[in-house]
């Protein structure tokens, strides 16, 4: 059995159910991500893990016991909040040791612990600064700290980034990831930022209206999206409308170009839909999907450029790597671009 | 026509001598207890009466008790309005204005016929007892200003994820309250308690009509049979009073952790 199992979840609030039938598993020490939009119900469920919103129906168990008739403070679980949430009239070093001298730990050993957790994230030296004298970047770190004092079964991460400026939150993103492999610490994370997402899970589930639409590792959820939302919902997404001349075979005619994607297709239209970095500029071996595009607009972004080009009545967008010695194309061009079939999702009606 | 910097002057002068001018003049007169000379007599006859002292200490007990009651029962009911109740809240500030419109003396005669003697509840058959009803009578009258005073104070802070947080590492509600929402609003907590330290101290109904030796009744009675003590009596109790306002400055300021987070 799965260390967190949440099993057919489902909360409503009045006649609108925010979450519906969601069932997750987390492996001790894995780190999840819930993925979506404002709204989807993402932190819904994770207040229902913590013990902050009751559910109206569904199971959650922590280590195999029943967590849904205990309270918050029952749990024995860390949050962190996107608003840092420390409180203001204890020191850096008091907010630590708050959740331990609730639990009566004995003085000398606390300190200790407030020692080993301000060195774990890297302000040995602010224990007895207030929070308003720290940066937020310091602050959510303290918070980091706090949650993770009490050595809690689960982590809980609210969006504990967005308030803070990109730099910032790129290093702590990448500290937090750290520390949690470090102390193996299973941890819920929740982003509406895919590149958060992605970045530093060990699986995501993208969630859509209340429900998980899909879990899988970064790579899964990035390659492989299972559902329409999905795949336009993490990363770019070029959707092409395409006539199914041969469904045994998968062919396909796009404008005036044929294709076959070698695999069956159902009759009719569908929607095909591809990455920016699987559509090349020119004709290559084995992209036998060629298409004649204007390009509308170059974008520059650093080490990739991203081109914007209509091909009929598709709009198309493409990346290249920035190379000194190959510029980009200028709006206005006409070029040949090429798709390989395989990187062809079709995208269910 | 003088510039706007002229005129903001104009009405602050006008402002301080409207309010000023009748307090030096009353200054003045309490000065005048010896005949020809400006003296501190009528200060020293106020402040040698031993009535005086045991009026003055009197109502201070009474004030500090008013003060806990009201504490106690307002800060965890703004403090549960405000993280679960929300809708309550308007109904709540009704029922927390309804002091300042209903005169104290129709409350006090509904206590006394309510707890008088041959009730069910006789509070006013003792002193211990009338004391009591005195010290509910005033945390009603204070109300209005501690209710507001903590609600300001809870609005300053973000309880419910304050709350959260502390319930994560497995605090109570009492922990809750007493660690974490009372010390971030103390100075909100200690501006409610001044004004109601400065409102116990002057009132008069309540203390007359339950017949106890409280500072409000002994101005009265002193207005009523000196000259000019009564004056030296109105400038210690203004004095007092701007003492509180003081303390309340002091203590906002010595709030440092109230301070905007960065």
């Amino acid at each position: 059995m799965a260390f967190l199992q949440i099993a057919h979840l489902e909360k409503s609030f009045g006649t609108t159910r925010v979450v519906r039938d969601f069932d997750l598993s987390i492996e001790k020490g894995e780190f999840v991500s819930l993925l979506g939009p404002s709204g989807c119900g993402k932190t819904t469920v994770l207040r229902m893990v913590a013990g902050f919103e009751t559910p109206s129906s569904g199971a959650i168990a922590i280590d195999g016991r029943d967590v849904i008739a205990l309270r918050p403070n029952q749990r024995h679980i860390g949050m962190v909040f996107q608003a840092y949430a420390l409180f203001p009239n204890l020191t850096v070093a008091e907010n630590v040791a708050f959740g331990l001298k609730v639990k009566r730990m004995p003085a000398d050993l606390r300190a200790a612990r407030v020692r080993e957790m301000l060195a774990l994230i890297g302000l040995p030296d602010l224990g007895n600064r207030y929070p308003f004298q720290l940066s937020g970047g310091q602050q959510q770190r303290v918070a980091l700290a706090r949650a993770l004092a009490i050595k809690p079964h689960v982590l809980l991460l609210d969006e504990p980034l967005s308030a803070l400026d990109a730099r910032i939150r790129v290093s702590l993103r990448a500290q937090i990831r750290e520390i949690q492999r470090e102390l193996q610490i299973t941890t819920i994370f929740v982003t509406h930022d895919q590149e958060e997402a992605l970045s530093i899970s060990d699986r995501v589930v993208v969630m859509n209206g209340g429900v998980a639409e899909q879990v899988g590792t970064p790579f899964e959820i990035y390659n492989r999206p299972a559902t329409r939302f999905v795949a336009q919902f993490v990363g770019t997404l070029n959707l092409i409308e395409a006539d199914v001349i041969a469904p045994a075979t998968g062919t396909v005619r796009i404008g005036t170009t044929e294709v076959s994607l070698g695999r069956p297709l159902p009759a009719g239209r569908v929607t095909l839909a591809c990455r920016p970095e699987a559509v090349s500029l020119g004709a290559a071996e084995g992209r036998p999907l060629l298409l004649w595009a204007e390009i509308g607009k170059v974008e520059f972004l650093g080490a990739v450029i991203r081109l914007r080009a209509q091909a009929g009545r598709t709009a198309l967008s493409l990346d290249m790597f920035n190379r000194p010695d190959t510029p980009p194309p200028a709006a206005g061009d006409r070029v040949q671009v090429s798709i390989s079939p395989a990187d062809l999702l079709v995208l269910e009606a | 026509m003088g510039s706007p910097r002229f005129w903001s002057w104009a009405a602050l002068v006008a402002g301080v001598l409207y309010f000023f001018l009748p307090l030096a003049g009353m200054f003045e007169f309490s000065l005048r207890a010896r005949r020809g000379e400006y003296s501190l007599q009528a200060y020293a006859n106020v402040l040698g009466d031993p009535q005086f002292r045991d009026t003055f200490l009197y109502s201070v007990v009474a004030a500090l008790f008013t003060i806990v009651l009201g504490v106690l029962i307002v800060a965890p009911t703004a403090f549960w309005v405000r993280l679960k109740l929300p809708r309550l809240r308007p109904v709540i500030e009704f029922i927390t204005l309804l002091p300042l419109v209903i005169p104290p003396i129709v409350i006090v005669f509904g206590y006394i016929r309510l707890y008088n003697t041959s009730s069910w509840l006789p509070l006013t058959g003792t002193a211990a007892g009338t004391n009591l009803l005195l010290v509910f009578g005033y945390a009603t009258l204070a109300l209005p200003y501690m209710y507001r005073a903590v609600d300001t104070g809870l609005r300053s802070i973000d309880i419910a994820t304050l709350t959260e947080a502390a319930q994560g590492m497995g605090a109570g509600w009492f922990t809750i309250i007493t660690r974490l929402i009372l010390p971030n609003i103390l100075s909100s907590l200690l501006s409610g308690a001044f004004l109601t330290f400065a409102i116990v101290i002057g009132e008069y109904v309540f203390a007359a009509l339950l017949n106890r030796p409280a500072f409000g009744p002994y101005m009265v009675w002193m207005g009523g049979n000196k000259a000019y003590e009564p004056a030296a009596l109105a400038v210690i109790a203004f004095g007092i009073t701007w003492v509180c306002m003081g303390v309340i400055q002091l203590a906002a300021r010595l709030g440092r952790h109230n301070r905007v987070q960065r």
